[in-house]
This record gives structure tokens, C-alpha cells and sequence, in this order.
């Protein structure tokens, strides 16, 4: 949407707001909730963040973090979906299983996928499909996370499309099915398996080892998870065990019931008309996170203020962030980083201004990407059931004193 | 021999490019999450805890009937929960009172 389109959009629906428009029928969104306290409890190599539960344990990255372009391991976000994720790994007996239409199964182990393939690196952002959910009203089903369910981190591994050469496709091979060790209460509890079509894997998409230069973390799926970049996180399984090459596509609860947005073109639906086609989320849209200030923080009046923050997209890269100091009216760019680690990892952007009025102050970020898609105003999101793909401009509240 | 052993041991050690972070079992830790007591809480307690923490409840927000019911739904239809059909409506009827948003629908 070209700026210009954008303010007429936005100018239509404050229209619609201010005429008395019962928005909460429709369903509506604003900003996500922000002021989570960070836990008392630490987690096994994560510092003490917003803690939603321990068992999967869900927890969020605080909004400070985000100034930086690698999130550090133990701040980064973790989610998991079944009550029984193994707690302890043997290194030398783990092995990752692949099997199905192959010519030749392999069981991999660590030292083997360290040693006997190319070792490549990408940076990447990792965001679950759910973040920010806590945006849209009537409150989407799932975890009300605030903004921090994403990170960006350095992985390093080996590329999946090298591991199925080294077993070699049979003819008619088309699907994978990736698995996890994560384990549900009851036997009949479907297995967190992700589906992925052999079109998908490019060069990277890797089995990943390591993270921001250390082991993974084993709340971010210790040894080794799928990296996917560009893809929300629901597909990029943790645990990795095994990995099976179909020709059929087989139904998964997690793929086709869970993790779905309306299957129309604006990926909306109302509360009372839900849409009846849904299909999986997948690539992710345009964002952006201010990291500093935070909500409430206090500006002194005339002192030199940077604005810190990060914006991602799925892969396209990053254009433009501009930043807002008048609610909108006006939008200003922001200084971008090189962009040094690529299209799919954060770009950190910068701000520097005085505030010279006393008070209170809206700070607002949008990013905008290289195939121009740019940030809607919350207001403008529209509304799912799942609460999937919030991205709205984020806007930050400081006191001028 | 003894000797020998150790040095092998040194020599592999050495030579394995990466020493986990963390060599025994990590201990998730149990949090209390604020749950409100109340009637039908035992039988909360007793088909959603074999899952999932309280935490996971709590932190769905304010709900409809209609939502809360789905979700019990969703455990006994797609996660396979053992719920009886008895059970199922006191813990609707639970969630609803404490974690609802009054309206039906």
C-alpha cells in the first residue's frame, strides 16, 4: 500500500470509529498488553522472564530486549506444547532418524552432523505465530502474549536439503513430516509433527546445533532444532528426532487446526461469522518492536533521546522504519544498521530527538519492507480467532519531565 | 592401563568440539500460578493438571461460555483427555465463573 492510500485507509476507519461504529462486534485490535511482570523464577538457562506456565513452559522476552539484534539465549522466548519435554540428553547416543521414501535411512548423530556435512550459519528471526495475540478484542483463544514471543539469533547447523541428498529421495518423494521429542500425558495425544512440502527447503533452511555461538539452549530445543527463516515458529520443531519422506500430505491437528488463519484474502473473519476455510500460517508479515524507551519511562525534557528498536519481515528485507512523534501526522525515518546479517534477522534502527514538550509522549514505529508492504495501524488489523499475525505500528507512551 | 584410560579419556574429551552447557538433567521449576478456588476446582484440578499448569488457564484472558467449552472440547476431541461428559460440564462451569466474560456466546 503506498503512504498515501495508507493515511486515506486509516482516515476512513477513525471515520467509522468516531460515527460510533460498535467496533467490539466486528472484533477489533489494539495495542497489546505491556506491562507483564517478568517472573521471580529462573528457567534452566534463561534468566527470569514474563512467565505464563511451567508445564509446557511459555515464557516472553521483555520489550527491553529488543534494541539489540541478536536476542542473548538466556532472554530468549521459549513455547512449547506438550507437558513432557525430555529433560535430560545423552549427546553421544542422540541420533536424528531418516526414514520414509529415502534410499538409504540414516540415524545421525551430533558428532556425525558436525563433522561429516558443510556447517553453515543464518540469522534468523523466530516468532511465534501467536505473538502480540493480546491485541485483539474479543480476546483470541491461546496465550495472551504481550510482544516478546520473538528473537533473532546467529544459528548454525547443516542444511536439511543436504542431509536428504546424503539419503536420497525415492522417486515420488514430495512431503516431510518433522518430529520432536516432546511427549503428551496420554498415548493418543497427537505428536507435535509439522508437515513440510521438499519445494519449501531452500538453502536456509537448516538443522541447527548451535545458537548465537553456544549450544541451544534446552528450552529452545537442545541439540538441535529446524530453523526455517522467514516461517513462524510453529514449524521450526524443536528436539528434532526423526524425519520422515512421504508422498501424501497426512491432516495434523497442530498444521490444520491449530495454527490456521481464515483462508481469504485479508485472513479475517468476525467473532460471530467465523470463516470456514482455514489454511496453516506461513511466512511472516512486516514488524517492528521499539525496544527503548518502554511504556512509562521518563524523558527529560530537551535531552538527547535515541529510539531503539528492531523490524523484520519474512525474508523480503527490511526498506525503511519510520518513527512518529505527533501521532501519526508526521513520520520521519530512522538510521537502519548495514543489514549485515541478512534478510531474515533483525534490522535494528535508531532515532535520536529531544522532546521538547512536557508530558505525556506516543512514540511510534513502522517498518516498511523492500516489496513496500508496510505496518497498519492496530486499529486497522483485523481480527481472527486465533489471534495470529498481529502487526500493527507499535506505540510507546513516555512522560516528558 | 589405568593411566591409559584417563589420557583416552583426556584425548576424547578434547577432541569433541563442543561440551554441552549443561551436563545432568535440568529441573524445570514448579511455579504456583494464582488459581481461583471454587466449585468444581477438585475436578479441574484432577483432568487439566495431568497437561498442563494452571498457568495455561489463566492466561487465555476473559472468556465466553462458548470459548471455554471449545476449549474442553479441544482437549477431550484432539488431545484425547479422558473427560467424562459429567466432568466436562463442571469444568466449563468452573471456567466460566472465574476466568469468563459473562456472556453465553
Amino acid at each position: 500500500m503506498k503512504r498515501r492510500e495508507f493515511f486515506k485507509t486509516a482516515a476512513v476507519t477513525a471515520g467509522a470509529a468516531a460515527l460510533g461504529t460498535t467496533a467490539a462486534e466486528a472484533g477489533v485490535t489494539h495495542q497489546p498488553i505491556d506491562n507483564r511482570k517478568i517472573g521471580n523464577v529462573a528457567f534452566p538457562e534463561k534468566r527470569p522472564l514474563i512467565t505464563y506456565s511451567d508445564r509446557p513452559p511459555l515464557l516472553e522476552t521483555p520489550r527491553e530486549v529488543f534494541t539489540c539484534a541478536l536476542t542473548p539465549n538466556d532472554q530468549f522466548f521459549v513455547r512449547w506444547h506438550m507437558p513432557d519435554i525430555p529433560t535430560y540428553i545423552d549427546t553421544d547416543k542422540f541420533t536424528i532418524h531418516i526414514n520414509g521414501m529415502v534410499k538409504k535411512e540414516l540415524k545421525i548423530t551430533l558428532k556425525e552432523l558436525k563433522e561429516d556435512y558443510e556447517q553453515v550459519e543464518v540469522a534468523a528471526v523466530l516468532q511465534c505465530g501467536g505473538n502480540s495475540r493480546s491485541a485483539f478484542d474479543p480476546t483470541a483463544g491461546g496465550i495472551q502474549w504481550g510482544n516478546g514471543a520473538m528473537g533473532c539469533a546467529l544459528w548454525k547447523g547443516v542444511r536439511l536439503r543436504d542431509i536428504l541428498d546424503r539419503a536420497g529421495l525415492k522417486k515420488g518423494a514430495e512431503w516431510l513430516a518433522v518430529q520432536g521429542k516432546e511427549k503428551a500425558a496420554y498415548y493418543e495425544t497427537p505428536n507435535f509433527i509439522r508437515e513440510l512440502h521438499l519445494d519449501e527447503l531452500d538453502d536456509h533452511v537448516i538443522i541447527a546445533y548451535q545458537m548465537n555461538g553456544e549450544d541451544l539452549p534446552y528450552l529452545n530445543g537442545f541439540p538441535v532444532r529446524l530453523i526455517i527463516p522467514g516461517v513462524y515458529s510453529d514449524s521450526w520443531i524443536k528436539m528434532i528426532t526423526n524425519i520422515t519422506v512421504t508422498d501424501k500430505y497426512k491432516k495434523l491437528f497442530f498444521m490444520d487446526h491449530a495454527y490456521v488463519v481464515p483462508d481469504n484474502e485479508c485472513e479475517c473473519e468476525t467473532p460471530e461469522k467465523l470463516f470456514p476455510k482455514t489454511k496453516p500460517i506461513y511466512r511472516m508479515n512486516v514488524k517492528s518492536i521499539i525496544g527503548y524507551p518502554t511504556n512509562g519511562a521518563k524523558l527529560t525534557l530537551k535531552s538527547q533521546t535515541v529510539v531503539r528498536g528492531v523490524a523484520f519481515d519474512g525474508g523480503a528485507g527490511i526498506r525503511e522504519v519510520q518513527i512518529s512523534l505527533d501521532g501519526g501526522k508526521t513520520w520521519d525515518k530512522a538510521i537502519l544498521d548495514s543489514g549485515k546479517l541478512g534478510r531474515y534477522a533483525y534490522r535494528t534502527f535508531r532515532y535520536g530527538f529531544r522532546p521538547d514538550k512536557l508530558g505525556k509522549l506516543e512514540i511510534m514505529a513502522k517498518a516498511i519492507n523492500k516489496l513496500g508492504e508496510e505496518q497498519p495501524l492496530a486499529k486497522d488489523i483485523k481480527w481472527n480467532h486465533g489471534g495470529y499475525k498481529y502487526n500493527g505500528i507499535d506505540v510507546v507512551t513516555v512522560e516528558v519531565v | 592401563m589405568k593411566v591409559m584410560k584417563k589420557v583416552l579419556l583426556a584425548a576424547l574429551i578434547a577432541a569433541t568440539p563442543m561440551m554441552a552447557q549443561v551436563k545432568e538433567k535440568i529441573e524445570v521449576p514448579y511455579i504456583a500460578f494464582p488459581i481461583k478456588m471454587g466449585k468444581g476446582f477438585d475436578v479441574v484440578q484432577a483432568n487439566c493438571l495431568m497437561c498442563h499448569s494452571f498457568g495455561y488457564i489463566i492466561n487465555q484472558g476473559r472468556q465466553s461460555k462458548k470459548f471455554w467449552e471449545g476449549k474442553v472440547n479441544k482437549m477431550i476431541v484432539h488431545f484425547k483427555a479422558p473427560i467424562t461428559d459429567k466432568d466436562k460440564k463442571i469444568i466449563v462451569d468452573y471456567l466460566f465463573k472465574h476466568y469468563g466474560n459473562g456472556k453465553e456466546q
